[in-house]
Order: C-alpha cells, then sequence, then structure tokens
C-alpha cells in the first residue's frame, strides 16, 4: 500500500534520510576526513538505513486497515477464549436485534413506506359531511364526484369506487367474486396500469357503452390459469357479461386484497344522477406540491359553490381529506408503535445486560490489558480493540438477528392477517440496513462504557495490582446497570400486566346475546338490484324462509352488520317527528331481520317483536334507548325517524324494547340503538343461523339449499359467531402475547443480570468472604449481606419502573378495557413477581458464595 | 561519561526532549540529533534509527508540523515546527517529568534513620 499511495512520501524521506547523511558527511570532513571516510562514516553513524525508512513508512501505514485487522483477529482470539461468554452475548443480541428488526419491518412497511403507487403520498380521500345533520353517511354521489373533479384546480383527477359482492356464473357451480365498481379516472388517480390490455376507454364509462371488466392478477391465476387469451374471453358476472380488457399486476390490490374484478360505473346513468344517492368512496390524486390544506381549501370553494347551484342537499355538506395511506393504515398504528417501543426497551436490557457482562470480563482481563499499556498502545487503541470485539459479537448476532427476521415476516404473513398491507412486509436491504445500525449503536451502548471504565487506570497502577481492592467503584457503575434492567422489565411487564388483565376483563363481560351455535356467511348480491327494493326483499326473505325450515336450524335471520365488531353509525333520530332543541337523539343504527333477536338470543323486555312482513316500518330500541330517551316511561308505540334520511329512513313505529347487547364489541358498552326491522339493509346482508349442533358442521347442507333455491349465487365468508368475534379480537390477542413475550424475555434478562453480577461479586469478594468466615462468620450472614445488596438495586428499579411506567401508560390506555391504567392489582402483582424472582435468582450466588471454603480462598491470595 | 542511547530512556521520554528542542525553534532532524547531544553535555545520544519514525509519529499525531525550508549551508531539509498541541503536550509532559524526577530525588536523598 505504502509504494503504492506513499510514492511523493517515499521521496520526501529518502530526501530527508540524505540530508542528515549529507550533514554528517560534512561534520566529518570539518573534523579532517577524508571525504570518502567521512560517508563512510557518516552511513555507519546513521545505522541500517532500509530498517529505518521501514519503521517510518510502519508510522505512517499502521492506519485502518492495519489496526482494523489486528482488532479482529484479536476479536476472534476473545471468541475462541471465552466460546460460552461470546455464545451467550452473541444469542441474546440475536433475539434483541432480531426482534427490533422483526417489528421495524412492520414498521416500515406499513406505517412508514408511501402506498404501493407512482408518488402515493399525493393520494388522498375524500369524504362528504354533513355537519347540520350529523348524517354520518360519508358517501359521495356520482354526479358530485364529476363535479368536484371538473371545479377543482389542485387535483390531477378524482374518482371513487364502491365494492358488489357478486357472483360469477360461467363455472359449473357460481363462485363468489368481489367487483369493485369504479368512477372514471380509476386508474388515472392510483397512476398504475394493466399488466396486459387496456385501461377502460370512455365509451366505456358511459351509460350505455360496453360492458368491460379488468381482473385481478390472482383471479386472472386462479380462473385462466394464466393464460394471456383471457383477453379475448368474457365473465358472467350476475346478469351481466363483461368483456375482459385489461389484467392488472399482481402488486395491485386496491382497495383490497379481495378484488377480483374492477368494471365502470357510470357517472351518466339514471339512477347515478340524484345528488343525494350516495355510494362513492372517493379518491384523488393532488397535483404535485399541492398540501393537503391547499387541496382541502380547494375543494371547500369548490363546495360552496355547488351549494349555491344546488342548495338542497349541496349546502349542507363539507368536504373532509385525508391521506389515502391514513385511512389504509388507521388504527394499527398504535400497537405497531407500542410494540416498537417494547422491543427497543428490550434491546436497551441486553444492552446493559450485555454491558455488565463486559464489565466483569475487562476487570478479568485488567493484567492484559496492563501488559498493552507497558508495551505503548495508547488507550484509544485498546479501547477500539475492546469495541471491535463487541462489534464481531455483535455483527455475529445481527445475522443470525437476520435469519430471525426473515422468519418473523413470513410469521407476520400466516398470523397477522387483520395487518393491513401486511403482504408488503419483506426482508429487503432497507431493513439489513437497519439491522446494521442498530449493531453499530449496540455495540457502543453495551461496550464503549466498559471498555472506556476498563482502561482508565494508567500504567504505573496496573501492574502493581490485581483488582482486588478496586470493587467498589466499578461494582457500583454494575449495579447501576442491574436496576436498568429492573427498571426496564418493570415498566414491560406493568404493559403486558395490563393488557391481559383487560383481556381477562373483556372475557368476564357477558355480551348480552349468545354467540355460540350461530352460523354466519353472506350470498352475493348487486347493489344494481336495489332498484327493485320489493323483488330484493323477496328474495331474501324467500332465502330465510327456506333455510329455516332445513332440520337442525331452529332460527335464521340478516343483519347489515355483525354483533361485535365496531360498525358505529350513529344518527340522530327524532322521537314522534320531533326535534329536542336541548338535546339530540342519538343512537347507534342497526338494520336486522325481525328473526335477529331469536337467533343470537336477545332478550325482548316490553311489547313484541316486529312482524315478520309488516306493511309499516318497525323499529325496536334497547333497554339504553328507552332508558335514555324516554325517563322510564314505555317507548312502544312511539315514532322514530332518523334526521336527514327523509326519502330512505321513513319513520318506524316503536314494538317493543330489547335487552342491551354489546354489537359494538365485546370492550364497548352498549349505547343506545334502534334496531330497524328489515331483511334487505344491503343486496349482501349477513345471514345468521342458530343451529342445534355445531355451526360448521351445517355449512354444507346451508350451501346446498342456497344453491337450490338461488342456482346463480354463491355463498361466501362462512364462519361462526364464535369465529368472528375471536377473529374481531385478533389484533388485540396478537399485541397482548407479543408484549407478554417480550416482558418474559425482559425479566428473564434482568435476572440473568442480577444472578451475574452477584456471582461476580461473590468470586471477587471470595477473599473477604474467607476472612470473614475464619473470623466466624456464620454462612447465613454472608447470604444475607449478599442477598441484601441484590434486593436492595431490585427495590430501587422497582421504584424506578414504577415511575416510568406511571409516565408511560398514557399510550396504552385507549388499548385497555375495564381496568384503570393505573389498576393497581396490576402493579403490585408485577412488583411480587419481580420481587421473587429476583429474590431467587439472587439467593443462588449468595449461598453459593457462603459455601466458599476460608483455607482455600484464602490461599488463592 | 558514557552516552546514554534512546532506548535506556524512559518510554515517552524521546518525545518529550524532541518536543523540547523543536520548542527552541524551527529545526530539521540532523540539527535535533546534534542539539540533544549538544545541550545534554553529550550525555545523550539519539539513534537514527528512532529520531525518524518519533518525529513522523509526532507529525501524523499533530503535535509537530513539517515543511520544507532552505539549511543554513543552503541545501532543501525538512524543518520541523511545534503546533499548539505540541506545545500544550510539552507543557503537559514536562509537568510531569519534573514531578517525577522531583520525587525520585527525595527518595534518593533520603538520609539512612538513627538507630
Amino acid at each position: 500500500m505504502a509504494n503504492r499511495f506513499g510514492n511523493r512520501r517515499d521521496d520526501d524521506l529518502d530526501r530527508e534520510i540524505s540530508f542528515h547523511i549529507e550533514e554528517l558527511t560534512q561534520a566529518n570532513i570539518a573534523k579532517g576526513m577524508t571525504p570518502s571516510e567521512a560517508r563512510r562514516q557518516a552511513l555507519i553513524a546513521f545505522g541500517g538505513h532500509e530498517q529505518t525508512r521501514q519503521q517510518i513508512r510502519e508510522v505512517h501505514s499502521s492506519a485502518f486497515f492495519e489496526s482494523l485487522r489486528f482488532n479482529l483477529k484479536a476479536a476472534i482470539r476473545f471468541v475462541r477464549h471465552a466460546p460460552s461468554f461470546s455464545f451467550a452475548v452473541i444469542l441474546i443480541l440475536a433475539i434483541a436485534i432480531g426482534a427490533n428488526s422483526a417489528v421495524f419491518s412492520a414498521i416500515k412497511a406499513v406505517i412508514l413506506n408511501p402506498l404501493p403507487f407512482p408518488d402515493g403520498d399525493q393520494l388522498v380521500e375524500l369524504n362528504q359531511h354533513d355537519i347540520k345533520n350529523r348524517d354520518a353517511n360519508r358517501f359521495v354521489a356520482p354526479v358530485r364526484v364529476e363535479d368536484w373533479n371538473r371545479l377543482n384546480s389542485t387535483f390531477q383527477a378524482i374518482s371513487g369506487y364502491y365494492l358488489d359482492d357478486l357472483s360469477e356464473v360461467s363455472g359449473p357451480l357460481p363462485e363468489k367474486v368481489t367487483e369493485c365498481l369504479v368512477a372514471p379516472r380509476f386508474l388515472q388517480v392510483l397512476g398504475v396500469s394493466p399488466m396486459l390490455g387496456r385501461d377502460f376507454t370512455p365509451d366505456e364509462e358511459h351509460f350505455g357503452g360496453p360492458d368491460a371488466v379488468l381482473i385481478s392478477y390472482s383471479y386472472w391465476q386462479r380462473r385462466f390459469h394464466g393464460d394471456p387469451s383471457a383477453l379475448t374471453q368474457k365473465v358472467h358476472v350476475g346478469s351481466y357479461s363483461y368483456a375482459i380488457v385489461g389484467i392488472m399486476p399482481a402488486s395491485f390490490r386496491f382497495p383490497s386484497a379481495g378484488v377480483d374484478l374492477w368494471s365502470p360505473s357510470a357517472p351518466d346513468a339514471p339512477y347515478a344522477r340524484r345528488r343525494d344517492a350516495t355510494w362513492f368512496t372517493v379518491i384523488g390524486r393532488m397535483k404535485s406540491n399541492v398540501t393537503l390544506e391547499k387541496a382541502q381549501s380547494d375543494l371547500a370553494t369548490v363546495q360552496n359553490q355547488l351549494g349555491r347551484q344546488f342548495p338542497k342537499p349541496d349546502a349542507d355538506l363539507t368536504v373532509q381529506s385525508r391521506p389515502l395511506k391514513e385511512t389504509v393504515v388507521g388504527s394499527v398504528r398504535g400497537s405497531l408503535w407500542l410494540l416498537y417501543g417494547s422491543v427497543s426497551l428490550l434491546l436497551l436490557i441486553a444492552c446493559s445486560n450485555i454491558a455488565a457482562l463486559l464489565l466483569a470480563r475487562t476487570a478479568d482481563r485488567e493484567h492484559e490489558i496492563a501488559v498493552r499499556f507497558s508495551l505503548g498502545a495508547p488507550r484509544s487503541a485498546i479501547v477500539i480493540q475492546l469495541l471491535t470485539e463487541v462489534f464481531g459479537l455483535a455483527l455475529c448476532g445481527s445475522l443470525l438477528a437476520l435469519v430471525f427476521v426473515s422468519a418473523a415476516s413470513r410469521a407476520f404473513h400466516l398470523l397477522a392477517t387483520t395487518l393491513p398491507r401486511v403482504e408488503e412486509i419483506s426482508l429487503n436491504w432497507k431493513i439489513v440496513l437497519y439491522s446494521l445500525a442498530t449493531t453499530f449503536v449496540t455495540t457502543l451502548l453495551c461496550g464503549l462504557f466498559p471498555a472506556i471504565r476498563g482502561t482508565r487506570r494508567g500504567l504505573s497502577h496496573s501492574l502493581a495490582q490485581t483488582g482486588r481492592t478496586q470493587v467498589s467503584s466499578r461494582s457500583r457503575i454494575q449495579w447501576m446497570l442491574v436496576g436498568v434492567q429492573v427498571t426496564l422489565a418493570v415498566t414491560l411487564l406493568v404493559g403486558a400486566g395490563l393488557l391481559l388483565r383487560s383481556l381477562q376483563e373483556l372475557a368476564r363481560v357477558s355480551c348480552g346475546f349468545d354467540s355460540s351455535h350461530v352460523l354466519t356467511f353472506q350470498i352475493s348480491g348487486s347493489w344494481g338490484e336495489t332498484t327493485d327494493m320489493k323483488g330484493l326483499i323477496q328474495r331474501i326473505d324467500r332465502t330465510l324462509d327456506g333455510l329455516r325450515s332445513l332440520p337442525g336450524v331452529e332460527a335464521t335471520a340478516t343483519a347489515a352488520a355483525l354483533p361485535g365488531a365496531s360498525y358505529l353509525y350513529q344518527v340522530e333520530f327524532k322521537i314522534d317527528g320531533k326535534v329536542d332543541p336541548n338535546r339530540k337523539f342519538l343512537a347507534d343504527s342497526r338494520y336486522v331481520s325481525a328473526g335477529y333477536f331469536d337467533t343470537i338470543r336477545i332478550p325482548l323486555l316490553v311489547g313484541e317483536i316486529c312482524k315478520a312482513q309488516s306493511a309499516t316500518p318497525e323499529v325496536l330500541v334497547n333497554r339504553s334507548f328507552a332508558n335514555a330517551y324516554f325517563d322510564g316511561g314505555s317507548p312502544v308505540g312511539h315514532q322514530v325517524q332518523a334526521v336527514g334520511y327523509n326519502d330512505f329512513a321513513p319513520a318506524g313505529q316503536i314494538r317493543g324494547v330489547v335487552g342491551d347487547a354489546r354489537e359494538e364489541g365485546l370492550g364497548s358498552l352498549p349505547v343506545p340503538t334502534v334496531y330497524s326491522c328489515f331483511s334487505a339493509p344491503t343486496p349482501f346482508p349477513n345471514y345468521l343461523v342458530r343451529t342445534q349442533g355445531t355451526p360448521l358442521a351445517m355449512a354444507e347442507a346451508v350451501r346446498r339449499r342456497v344453491h337450490e333455491l338461488e342456482p346463480a349465487r354463491s355463498v361466501y365468508g362462512i364462519s361462526s359467531l364464535n369465529q368472528h368475534l375471536d377473529d374481531a379480537s385478533a389484533e388485540n390477542r396478537l399485541r397482548t402475547i407479543l408484549l407478554t413475550l417480550f416482558a418474559g424475555s425482559a425479566l428473564l434478562l434482568a435476572c440473568v443480570g442480577l444472578y451475574g453480577t452477584l456471582s461476580y461479586l461473590g468470586r471477587i469478594r471470595q477473599r473477604e468472604v474467607g476472612v470473614r468466615l475464619t473470623l466466624g462468620a456464620l454462612p447465613h450472614q454472608i447470604v444475607t449481606m449478599f442477598l441484601y445488596q441484590g434486593i436492595r438495586v431490585t427495590v430501587v428499579g422497582c421504584i424506578a419502573g414504577l415511575l416510568l411506567s406511571l409516565a408511560g401508560v398514557r399510550l396504552l390506555s385507549d388499548m385497555l378495557y375495564g381496568i384503570s391504567p393505573l389498576d393497581p392489582e396490576t402493579y403490585a402483582s408485577v412488583l411480587i413477581l419481580i420481587m421473587l424472582v429476583a429474590t431467587t435468582a439472587s439467593l443462588i450466588p449468595a449461598w453459593r458464595s457462603s459455601m466458599a471454603e476460608p483455607t482455600q480462598a484464602l490461599r488463592q491470595e | 561519561m558514557t552516552p546514554i542511547e534512546k532506548t535506556d530512556l524512559l518510554q515517552g521520554t524521546l518525545d518529550m526532549l524532541i518536543l523540547k528542542v523543536v520548542a527552541l525553534g524551527p529545526i530539521h532532524g540532523y540539527g535535533i540529533s546534534q542539539r540533544i547531544h549538544q545541550i545534554s553535555k553529550e550525555v545523550l545520544f539519539v539513534q537514527q534509527g528512532s529520531l525518524y519514525p518519533a518525529l513522523h509519529r509526532l507529525e501524523k499525531r499533530g503535535l509537530l508540523t513539517a515543511d520544507w525550508g532552505e539549511s543554513e549551508n543552503g541545501r532543501q531539509a525538512k524543518f520541523y515546527r511545534l503546533s499548539a498541541k505540541g506545545r500544550r503536550q510539552l507543557t503537559a509532559e514536562e509537568a510531569t517529568w519534573t514531578r517525577l524526577a522531583e520525587a525520585i530525588q527525595l527518595i534518593l536523598g533520603a538520609a539512612p534513620q538513627e538507630g
């Protein structure tokens, strides 16, 4: 290296040396020697010419690579000399870095990465909002989508979509397909083109134009086995047949992974022209350099203009926009950051654990370090050597961790199916970089302190002593590290404890309905059927009756939404045509068929259940509604009507009062609820069937019966109501399990730290113990002495941990159910647990130290 | 008196001597070896094999700076100067050395105890 890069330096060196020899020669001549003798003597006096040059070169070339090579060699030697120690460190780091990187890979994919569309950050979702009437309906009329698109100045394009669950009928059995009906410009907004074929033509996007469809990659594979000739074929969906014009790439899964077909929904169709006929979820692509605020105010102007032009209903509407990513990622953000916080705490615990181990280790190596000092190594070189050793271990750990991460991303795909964008989680180079960066930070965190500490005492000091008398100051630091571990472990345990307790509370809740022995499923249908409501109701009632007559079926019902999952569709009601100026009659509005209460066993308290086929709309209310708005009087016979829905929801007469049921999920208290008895709230409502035996055992019979009744429709989403409720709490459960796992590891690490530190101190103080025993101390006094130290640091750690928990527990508060974030029981059990475990971990080394043979301990001197 | 060669000097002492000599004014390697020899009344003699690696090491650590200039007899020579960092280092080393020397002197000068 010196030869290639150091030519100039070599020349300088030669010049410097020859100048010196020249001067010597001149001096010799001045002494009276002949020139040749003078030069000879000068060369002799100078000594080994080439050797000196080599030495000087070494001064310069010792730079980075030389020392790296040296340090790596030292690191390898280190691992070879202490294999079990190294293995333990590597394993701890592998788990800690692995868990951290795995959760980070999920955060990266789900939260941090832009949506998988070009310039995904320019995409927004637009909702209309009716402030005056508190209408929770956020869908937008097709004509309004066209108006927004035409009048705005901040968007490249605005489009919309809604989903239909239909049946494809060209096969021997109808197959359920999910069709996404899209407003014009849908692909333009998303910035995606078909993989094969083309986007829709303007003709196809107009009413009366040719029926065209784009198919998803998975549908193409499933139905056409990836044959490109699919582009010449048709799909038969319901009563329509669509020509396939394009195949979307595999990565395109908008608005959900389950979509099979996209087809245009013409905004100029006769049924789409009403300004109050709302069904589109609207998406838009902002022009580049346009901020959300600017787009929002632009649309507000547009909507104002529409309000003047069409006072009813546009004057009451406002537009809300939020990044499309928000709507996709939504609620899991909190959970993921919580998990990331916990794995980071775990990593910190691992670091302080390893730092404590290393501290003990550098103390053992004091002699080696002293020898290196005495050989002239600067302190920085020794620190770097010690750090390189740790880095070597951390690197091994992080390589193992990457294996862990790739396994974890597979586990995410399998376990966290409800996680949005889960399919985008993968091990890629960014995650590898992240792990490497973590490794560096980890190295510094756990290595720097012991290295600086271990090299603090200079030459004079360490050769003279072997460190026995220096215990106190170093052990203080070690105790501090153990204290940190206990603190963090307490924090994690409190978090996990609260989540566990709230799961426990949830399991104890009486939900007000009976979810056992209920089979649920859906039957395909199309929003197009809503043009003939009478026919739709008849069709669904016929199906309900047909299913009811199956042997083993006790009751059947339909519902717009299944109980147990959040639906929260708060609507303001008028009672007997009146609005109370002092308060709003807010209630959850649920659409169920008359058989619903029988099927999931919500008891009737007052009055009677709606008649199955009633000419006038009938409703039931729950006990909360009656208590809240009728002050003890009977609501039966009164009229309720949703405000602002005159056309769609006529006034209904209250027929009876039913018990409160936790329809919004087990974790939510029942709210005032109005059940409108209506069997066809959507063309594909949820069917609920109460069975005598195991619900899923009836699945086949149900499927056959539906096929007899409706040969062109498919049954899908078959599940039991219990399973459905379980799925609804899957995120909650997964979060709890993971946090508990992390907290358990943290506890284990803290104990290992405690145990290791006490064992080390026991060894260091062997002589002292020997002396004490010789002087008549009893073994139990020795045990008490060590135990006291362990317990003292645990108590301090517990106090600090409690304070930290109190500060951090706010993060958890909206994930808890039925317990306060300050639940004393949880805190008490965490403290008891940690004291018990810590005492056990201290007892063993304490006991072992007291067993020392006094004579043997003294002889070691 | 027999000259003391570098190998007999305490570790780090040579560096201090070099810094001290350079502190007197810009000087080339040959000059340094001569000055040490002269000032120590010919007791200390620095081998060139030790001198030049030490000079280069000090330069690399930023204690010395060097540039080429003309020597007293008109030839190109590499002149060393003390940097600010070098000056601080020298002060520190001098202080330590003085304390050590005094301590040793005290011990060597202790009178034998009576009795």
